[in-house]
């Protein structure tokens, strides 16, 4: 355990090279820290292209020489030439910015409905004891169903349009949502309960002002996986008998053994998720304004 | 819907009264009060026994006590968050039930909301009264401006320092102009310096609309220097072991001088002999608990 020279800090960089004997100033440092953070996102963002070139131009490669069947696994240039076409001269129902447009309508209804259910139950369940005692039994067996498979009986009820895929997301998001809510209001600090009824708040001025900003972190939390699920719940749906959607176009793919087909329609998809995260991203920052810088980007990341 | 009509008429009154009794100082009474807890195991636990107590109006009453006597308990059962077991709490004459009209509290953890301003939240009162959002907004102003604050409105508590958000909140529990104002252990996260600060600063706001006032502390050079009654609490189950009058003059000043007046050292030495016993007691009774673990380790 010797003790190490003080400037023989490895966090310094190239200062220590030079010996121990050099002072460095507050600009030099500074400099220093700055290029250093620079260096390594460079780094980051090379080894994320190298991964990229990796994966696709191995695929590539290994479907050439026929270690891997394109007929069962498809190929980079397949795919473009999938999406290419699709752009061109469309599915076999209709334009792909038209079952672009569907798949999103239902997702998006999905979601809504599902969200605002999710926040309605969970705030109510959370704050009357006896009804959270009463449904308690009931949300947990509903919780342990696969509720995918209700996306069976919405189809036959509801029929093949908009309306049995908007059923079968809502479900998805809403347990989703809901269980975030519940929990989240029955975090809520008892004091800043306590001291709104002595300031004079009503149940629901309660409600508004501390319980349900209070849940919010919670429940934005919960939106994430939520739309995720709400996609999940338009394709599934769309699969098991639809008119139009990205999810029937996968199945027709699929019956048509063609790869290309399946992998294009799941790239259209994930451009599409990623959109709504950035935007749920942004309603983020904006209600969660009042939190402390650092919290954010630690959520964020 | 008779019950929805008598809540409403019940408002009804409470709004008038609010209106006539405002900044008036109450009377408070605790008549023989018990309070005993249920454990989630099964057992009772009595955390108060036969509490009697009576604070005039606009008195500034300080409760000393062991750890765990049963000091924010009392404050919870005045403030009609919590219902004694047996005896009765009388505000004003009346029994208390429901939360009590024209109260005001300060906790130890400031209360204030995290996602609202600091003037949101000073005029988080008058707006839960009905106040229009201009006009509450408009009061909270001036509020903040008479503890200091002014500059700060729309920072968000976490960018407060401690002392700060003391501030506020004391603002924020003062803007209904309470005719009873209670106090856990406001100050008791603050440094001694901040602390000295903020007790003159309560102190002299305290003597403009003088409310009663119930400050629960640790601190019993603090609960002299600013009181006119010292309450001596027992080792739980807390009831009223003594209470002292603190006859020094008011305005009282600055409260890191009054400390050394003589008057003041006597009263400390008095209170302190009476307090001691019990804080001991309660002590022995921890340590007891905890004891052998300690030694072995």
């Amino acid at each position: 355990m010797s003790a190490l020279p003080l400037d023989r800090d490895p966090e310094m960089g190239h200062g220590s090279a030079f010996g121990s004997y050099v002072a460095l100033d507050e600009a030099t440092i500074a400099r220093d820290a700055r290029r250093k953070v620079r260096q390594r996102r460079m780094l980051v963002w090379l080894a994320r292209v190298a991964m990229l070139v990796l994966i696709v131009g191995g695929w590539q490669l290994l479907t050439s020489i026929k270690i891997v069947d394109p007929f069962f696994w498809g190929r980079p240039s397949g795919i473009v030439r999938q999406l290419n076409d699709w752009v061109r001269h469309g599915t076999a129902y209709g334009s792909i910015w038209l079952q672009i447009w569907i798949t999103m309508k239902e997702a998006v209804l999905g979601f809504g409905v599902g969200v605002v259910t999710g926040i309605v139950a969970g705030v109510l369940l959370g704050q009357v004891r006896f009804l959270a005692e009463v449904f308690s039994p009931y949300i947990k067996v509903m919780n342990a169903i696969p509720r995918i498979v209700l996306g069976s009986l919405f189809t036959v009820a509801l029929g093949l349009g908009v309306s049995s895929k908007v059923a079968l997301a809502s479900v998805l998001v809403f347990f989703v949502v809901f269980f975030n809510a519940f929990q989240g209001v029955r975090e809520v600090d008892r004091n800043f309960v306590a001291n709104a009824r002595v300031l004079g708040a009503s149940r629901l001025a309660v409600t508004r002002h501390v319980v349900l900003p209070s849940a919010l972190t919670w429940i934005i939390a919960s939106l994430h996986v939520a739309f995720g699920l709400a996609i999940i719940g338009a394709i599934v749906g769309e699969f098991l008998g639809a008119q139009k959607g990205l999810g029937l176009v996968i199945a027709t793919a699929q019956n048509n053994f063609n790869p290309d087909g399946v992998f294009g329609a799941m790239f259209i998809i994930a451009i599409l998720t990623l959109t709504a995260e950035g935007l749920i991203g942004l309603l983020e920052r904006r209600l969660l304004s009042w939190r402390p810088r650092s919290q954010i980007e630690v959520g964020v990341v | 819907m008779a019950s929805t009509f008598a809540k409403r008429r019940r408002l009804a009154h409470r709004t008038r009264e609010d209106s006539t009794d405002a900044g008036r100082a109450a009377h408070i009474e605790l008549n023989a009060v018990t309070k005993r807890f249920v454990t989630p195991s099964g057992s009772a636990f009595t955390a108060l026994r036969d509490v009697d107590l009576v604070i005039e109006p606009g008195k500034f009453c300080a409760v000393v006590g062991p750890t765990g006597c049963g000091k924010s308990t009392t404050l919870t059962m005045v403030a009609g968050l919590d219902r004694p077991s047996g005896g009765v709490v009388r505000v004003g004459g009346e029994p208390v039930d429901g939360i009590t009209p024209g109260i005001s509290f300060m906790f130890q953890v400031d209360a204030l909301l995290p996602w609202k301003t600091v003037l949101s939240n000073v005029a988080l009162g008058p707006v839960f009264r009905g106040v229009p959002k201009r006009v509450a907004q408009a009061r909270a102003r001036d509020w903040l401006r008479r503890v200091g604050l002014a500059g700060f409105e729309d920072h968000h508590p976490h960018q407060l320092s401690g002392g700060m958000r003391k501030r506020a909140s004391l603002a924020a529990a003062l803007i209904n102009e309470p005719s009873i104002l209670l106090m856990d252990e406001p100050f008791g996260a603050l440094d001694v310096q901040t602390k000295a600060i903020m007790s003159n600063e309560l102190l002299g706001l305290w003597e403009q609309t003088k409310p009663s006032v119930i400050f629960v502390t640790h601190d019993l050079e603090e609960a002299i220097a600013l009181a006119d009654q010292v309450v001596v609490m027992t080792a739980g189950p807390g009831t009223v072991k003594a209470v002292y009058d603190v006859d020094l003059p008011r305005p009282r000043g600055a409260v890191q001088e009054i400390r050394f007046e003589p008057r003041f050292v006597e009263l400390l030495h008095q209170i302190w002999e009476s307090l001691r016993e019990e804080v001991e007691h309660a002590y022995s009774r921890s340590a007891a608990v905890a004891g052998p673990g300690e030694e072995r380790s």
